[in-house]
């Protein structure tokens, strides 16, 4: 199913919104601080959250310059500024709830993990000349696992009305994401059977890009751990894996997309305990563990423009 | 073929004063704009033994754009020598690029060296141009005022005299101050105070540097970044004035030299040529000695050819940029509000002021005021498509009406003053035949017309401007009516060659 790229741009731009919209000292927070169990698990998992959205809005700045058309382009800009507001208002709700360390009025950003810290130097260094057809598959997946697994798990668990509220302004947004992902993921299945496998073979050969999935693979096995550990029911991540492989494949352009094959299955993989792919991509966990912090580039400057302020 | 009607329209349009043709004197020439185009036309027309010339002007005084562009930090991105008419030479120039003060005092020297004054209505606004074929003459109705009558009509109003604030979301709810960047507010002060801009063009990144001195904060919006390449300025020694001053031919010759090294840029930045990839490469040379953050560098690197936008000549906007108290923001604006404007990243940045520099309503689409050629035609609903002209200076169906930057006469690489003088001569020679007195009105063909706009859209289909890029040389459509696709030497050949057999002599 085709869709309307400049009907679906004239929507995002008129369903913005901004921090400002939430009213951030409304009563609730309580719900979390005067709870130590849950207090503790969340403040781990919003880190994560953020930092996943975070890396997430940095893809879709890559994307936007190579996106085949200025109306796709924009849109990806937009992502790109919507999901940096995603990670905003998550910081914002973790410093509602007193899970920022530092200066009450000048907090400092959680540390992200090992993996995270891999995957945005991948991104900052090569997301930029990977073509579309690699992070124009990818999101979609990552954006069903936040959208079908994740929020979902957070708003199970708290009860705080002003995280409701925040989460309903982006689960808006994350559907028009998802929309435009599974578009996208269609389109870069026409053409020539043939020519997209060569296409696909030769990107996977490309020696940025088996970086980019050596940086990938052990931060969403870390992911699925730490997400497990805080309680979250694997049956949630099948079912979003399962939801990416139906959407992605309703048609037959969606199903042609070599990527979107190679995804469905990885994705299917990492819900599997059983499967031996776990065996080296745990390991490689357990390694990035040891990988030596010195190696690791200066931290890039977009990441400094997180912030949990309403205004500046 | 069109036909053409040699009656006075009358009726189906507004009411307006109109006054005893007996009692009204037609002068040969009215120029509309006192700018470097209209004061330019009076000069040579003058030199060219017309001297009926009348000069309708909005403003109180000369100036045109370089009038009203006196933001801080504005100036010409073309060397002063270049800038200005070949037949009025200034040897005093300042600096290589000079201010647009200086500019200013320049065309107000032009007026007063060469006794334009008296020419001049100043306040005098023009409200619409009505042709009567019948009697060939042209009514120029005016604000408030008795029209005017002439044999011939030069629009020299300039093609970004109009300034506005743009269409935004939310615009009319900000409390704070808003400056347009053609319509400065010197009486703002700036000291002390958070100032956004909307806007990376030409006029901002002159602004930028400027403001970024004295205001607390700057916070920059940028939409689209362009190509930035390194302005050689510097300071004009005495020796040199005194050269030119006692050896004008010296200055012509710096004169040549200048128009020689910009002709040839015409190689990389209208066309994609070797010469592009050169240009380029030292704009990213120079973006990677002045921006030293990969992240910022990014934010700042054009995604579209050199020369399909214009391209931003300045050694100074980078390091501003770097400076503590600016910012510079990518994320697109959603709305402005209340106290500042909101960005899509959900932030709300609060701000004392904002400048748009968001430049001007170029008539790409129309006329500024409402044109009617012969029967009443409506030059406004001919160019709904897309401005179309012959030679850039006449349209077919409105005879004795002349343009100064009409339809594709713009330069994306020499002065535009270089462009201009072949137009100016162009509409000095025609005017110059109609005033023999033997014809009631030249009207360039309709055949002609069409078959030069068949060929300069081919040709501007090759060129950078047409690569894919938006801007204000385009319309919302994609359709270039604004520039000449080729060398400035080509457009002076086209402006120099009058053909008699394109037009109706009547």
């Amino acid at each position: 199913m085709q869709l309307d790229t400049v009907k679906m741009l004239a929507k995002i731009k008129n369903t913005q919104w901004a921090l400002a919209d939430i009213d951030w000292d409304a009563p609730g927070a309580e719900l979390v601080t005067g709870d130590p169990e849950l207090y503790a698990k969340l403040k781990v998992f919003m880190a994560d959250l953020m930092w996943i959205e975070h890396v997430g809005a940095r893809a879709f700045a890559a994307m936007a310059k190579k996106a085949p058309d200025d109306t796709l382009a924009e849109i990806y800009r937009y992502f790109h500024a919507e999901e940096q507001r995603h990670a905003n208002v998550e910081m914002a709700l973790m410093k509602r709830w007193g899970m920022l360390e530092g200066d009450a009025d000048n907090p400092i950003l959680p540390e992200p993990n090992i993996n995270l810290r891999l995957v945005i130097d991948w991104l900052d260094t090569y997301s930029d000349e990977m073509p579309l057809e690699v992070l124009g598959s990818v999101i979609p997946s990552l954006e069903i696992a936040l959208d079908g697994a994740l929020c979902k798990f957070l708003l199970d668990t708290v009860q705080d009305p002003v995280c409701h509220a925040a989460f309903e302004k982006i689960n808006e947004d994350e559907a028009r994401h998802l929309g435009i992902g599974f578009h996208v993921l269609e389109v870069m299945g026409h053409g020539k059977l043939h020519q997209l496998l060569v296409k696909a073979a030769g990107n996977l050969l490309n020696p940025k890009l088996i970086i980019g999935i050596a940086a990938y693979l052990p931060l969403l096995n870390r992911m699925r751990d730490n997400l497990v550990k805080l309680g979250l029911k694997e049956e949630r991540l099948y079912e979003a894996m399962n939801k990416y492989k139906r959407i992605g494949g309703r048609t037959e352009q969606g199903r042609r997309n070599p990527w979107f094959q190679i995804i469905s299955h990885q994705s299917a993989m990492v819900v599997d305990r059983k499967s031996l792919y776990h065996v080296p991509v745990d390991a490689l966990v357990r390694l990035t563990d040891h990988y030596p912090r010195r190696w690791l580039k200066a931290t890039p400057t977009w990441v400094k423009g997180l912030t949990w302020k309403t205004a500046a | 073929m069109t036909q053409y009607f040699d009656k006075a329209p009358t009726a189906g349009r507004r009411s307006r004063k109109s006054a005893d043709p007996a009692a009204v004197k037609v002068v040969e020439v009215l120029i509309v704009g006192a700018g470097f185009a209209g004061l330019g036309s009076a000069i040579q027309l003058r030199r060219a033994g017309i001297t009926d010339i009348a000069i309708v002007e909005r403003g109180s005084e000369v100036g045109g754009t370089w009038r009203d562009n006196q933001y801080p930090g504005a100036a010409c991105d073309i060397p002063s020598n270049l800038y200005s008419f070949s037949f009025a030479q200034n040897p005093g120039w300042s600096r290589g690029y000079s201010g647009s003060r200086e500019i200013l005092e320049y065309i107000k020297g032009l007026a007063r060296d060469h006794d334009l004054l008296p020419l001049i209505r100043f306040q005098h606004n023009v409200e619409a141009l009505d042709f009567d074929g019948g009697e060939g003459i042209w009514t120029v109705t005016l604000s408030g005022r008795e029209p005017i009558k002439a044999r011939s009509v030069v629009m020299a109003q300039g093609p970004l005299s109009n300034a506005g604030f743009p269409n935004m979301r939310g615009i009319e709810s900000f409390q704070g101050k808003k400056i347009h960047s053609a319509r400065w507010d010197h009486s703002y002060d700036f000291a002390g105070k958070r100032v956004a801009v909307i806007g990376t063009g030409a006029s901002a990144v002159q602004i930028i540097p400027e403001l970024v001195k004295v205001a607390d904060k700057v916070k920059v919006f940028q939409r689209t970044p362009g190509w930035v390449l390194p302005r050689f300025d510097f300071q004009s020694p005495d020796w040199a004035k005194t050269l030119f001053a006692k050896l004008p031919v010296s200055q012509t010759a710096v004169r040549e030299a200048m128009y020689w090294i910009h002709e040839s840029m015409a190689l990389g930045m209208i066309w994609n040529t070797p010469m592009t990839r050169a240009l380029e490469l030292l704009g990213n040379r120079f973006r990677e000695m002045q921006v030293k953050d990969a992240w910022l560098r990014r934010q700042l690197t054009p995604d579209f050819k050199i020369g399909c936008k214009r391209v931003l000549m300045t050694n100074d906007y980078y390091p501003a940029l770097q400076q503590p108290n600016c910012e510079l923001i990518s994320w697109p604006i959603a709305s402005i509000s209340e106290k500042g404007i909101r960005s899509v990243e959900g932030l709300e940045h609060q701000v004392d002021c904002i400048v748009f520099a968001t430049g001007f309503e170029v008539s790409k689409n129309g006329t500024p005021f409402p044109v009617h050629g012969l029967g009443g035609r409506d030059l406004n609903a001919e160019w709904s498509g897309g401005a179309q002209a012959y030679k850039s200076v006449q349209v077919s169906g409105y005879p004795n009406l002349y343009f100064t930057f009409g339809p594709n006469s713009g330069p994306g690489h020499n002065s535009a003053l270089v462009y201009m003088e072949s137009q100016i001569d162009y509409i000095v020679r025609a005017i110059g035949k109609r005033a023999t007195g033997e014809f009631k009105y030249i009207d360039v063909r309709a055949d002609a017309q069409k078959a030069f706009n068949t060929d300069i859209q081919k040709r501007l289909a090759k060129t950078n401007w047409n690569s894919g890029c938006k801007s204000w040389y385009l319309s919302a459509d994609g359709f270039n009516s604004t520039m000449f696709p080729g060398f400035a030497t080509q457009f002076a050949r086209q402006m120099a060659d009058f053909r008699e057999r394109d037009y109706r002599l009547v």
